[in-house]
């Protein structure tokens, strides 16, 4: 097989015309100028409402109660994430996530539940009580609280925006909890999990961890955006165009060995870098190289001056310098 | 060579008129199909111009502003335009084995702009302020955990609104300039030459 040569790779048989790069550029750009501007105008940009916690905690108290008891407990996906968020294991694929650390802290039993039961704490006085004698117990006695409340979760009747729990032992809990669904509903907790020790508000990772769970995902699943369900490309109100130049990683994700891989994001993603890697590369990986010549949709694409030029040879070879 | 004649040689080609707005082609480079890069390339000037004028007024505009809905349209539809001919554009310098003839570097750096813009338009989505961001803020975050790139994280507004306006489009700027000039330094790829042409080339050649 030949190698690549400069001089044998390429023809040497044309002639430089006249072109006016100024009217080309400024053309190309009114045109993108106008298209968009009509587009926008026309069909503006898809919206769909964020999921907001005080809607969430109303229109489904009890799965509120779930996550919270989650977040209290432990059992949540956050609270046994693993790095980067804290030292649990329940997300951590690789070595690599260890080897990176808990560099975004988040401990949801303190950060989703007490610090901001203790901003509600000020305005309903009645808190105070229940969060004291929590947080005083021994973490034996708080487990059996949390155990019980969850039994009367199961077995709790939603009426309106209230959840009627039945009997049990689960201490201060139960008032804890409904404390927190009230805090949620109000519209404020949003700002107890985004509060920054600086005042200002440029990070709203704890709302989105609290939400992530159930409430994000069913939402997700109704809308066809799960990632089993090509969800990255998918544009949230069909028929408008998502970023469909994520399509290679998310048909990556819809083969079943990834998709059932507990190191699933990293296997996508990896995969989709090596597909990129490959085009990125293309030049030296033989056969590749000369597969556009193979191809030969070239002779479309140059259709005129193959017509013009290689059909006369008189023309000669004519390289201004 | 000294390097800062070298550096002041490679400059002089780089910010030149004729590497910029060259005032002849090669008369293969004609028609549709090599407009395909300028309509990439203008596409990103209507984001950048849309993105100055949003950022400017700070990202709550866009959510609660007329105009400023309006103006994220364009953005959207834009980023629509850029990568539509971005692929498109793409399909035809594969199609033309745009590496040959010395410009490896060209095409590298052309498939690395298609590589930073996926996230540099993904930081985008996560400043639409809606469900779709809150959606794909959590979903990215496993894979990017698990890969090492925890330090991105897109559920951090601030983090992201910097990358977005600021960080990603300045080094997407920087590879698609500096992929324009190599282009236009090292011409469009000439056609494959003919049979007659190869066999004349290698006669050449072995005489």
């Amino acid at each position: 097989m030949r190698h690549y040569h400069p001089r044998i790779d390429v023809t040497h048989r044309y002639r430089y015309v006249p072109a006016d790069f100024v009217k080309h550029l400024l053309s190309t750009t009114l045109v993108v100028a106008a298209l968009t501007a009509l587009l926008s105008g026309l069909f503006h940009e898809p919206v769909r409402p964020a999921l907001k916690i005080d809607a969430y905690a109303t229109q489904h108290p009890k799965g509120f109660l779930t996550v919270a008891l989650g977040d209290l407990n432990g059992t949540g996906a956050i609270a046994n994430y693993g790095p980067p968020y804290n030292h649990g294991t329940g997300s951590v694929q690789d070595i690599i996530q260890q080897w990176v650390g808990v560099i975004h802290p988040v401990y949801p039993k303190q950060a989703f539940v007490l610090e901001p039961l203790a901003y509600a704490a000020h305005l309903d006085p009645t808190l105070t009580p229940a969060l004291n004698q929590f947080t005083h117990a021994s973490p034996a006695q708080q487990a059996l609280w949390e155990r019980a409340f969850g039994t009367a979760l199961d077995h709790a009747r939603v009426q309106g925006s209230h959840v009627l729990l039945p009997g049990g032992a689960y201490g201060p809990v139960g008032t804890m909890m409904q404390g927190l669904l009230h805090l949620g509903q109000s519209g404020l907790m949003t700002g107890a999990l985004d509060r920054s020790p600086a005042d200002y508000q440029f990070d709203n990772q704890n709302a989105l961890l609290f939400l992530q769970g159930h409430p994000l995902h069913s939402a997700a699943k109704k809308l066809e955006l799960e990632g089993n369900q090509w969800g990255i490309i998918h544009e949230e109100r069909a028929p408008y165009p998502g970023p469909w130049w994520m399509t290679i990683v998310t048909a990556i994700y819809q083969l079943p060995f990834i998709a059932n891989a507990s190191a699933a994001d990293a296997l996508a993603l990896g995969a989709g870098m090596v597909v990129f890697l490959v085009l990125m590369f293309a030049p030296w990986i033989p056969g590749i190289n000369r597969l556009p010549r193979l191809l030969g949709v070239h002779r479309l694409i140059w259709r005129n001056y193959y017509a013009t030029h290689q059909a006369d040879s008189s023309d000669g070879p004519s390289v201004p310098s | 060579m000294n390097w800062t004649v070298y550096v002041r040689e490679k400059m002089r080609v780089l910010f030149s008129l004729d590497t910029w707005l060259p005032t002849e082609l090669p008369d293969y480079a004609a028609g549709l199909l090599y407009t395909l890069g300028s309509l990439t390339a203008s596409s990103f000037v209507i984001l950048v111009l849309s993105g100055i004028i949003m950022a400017a007024n700070g990202p709550q505009w866009w959510t609660i502003s007329s105009v400023g809905f309006y103006l994220r349209g364009i953005h959207f539809w834009s980023v629509q335009a850029f990568f539509f001919f971005m692929i498109l554009h793409l399909l035809r310098v594969f199609f033309s084995g745009a590496w040959r003839g010395g410009r490896e570097r060209t095409w590298m750096l052309g498939t690395l702009a298609l590589l930073v813009a996926i996230p540099t338009a993904f930081t985008g989505y996560l400043m639409r302020g809606d469900f779709y961001s809150q959606w794909n803020a959590v979903q990215s975050k496993d894979g990017l955990n698990a890969l090492g790139f925890a330090w991105f994280n897109p559920l951090n507004a601030g983090q992201m609104y910097g990358l977005h306006v600021v960080v990603m489009p300045v080094i997407l700027g920087a590879i698609i300039a500096v992929h324009i000039a190599f282009i236009r330094i090292k011409g469009v790829v000439p056609p494959y030459p003919s049979h007659e042409e190869l066999q004349e080339t290698l006669h050449e050649e072995v005489h």
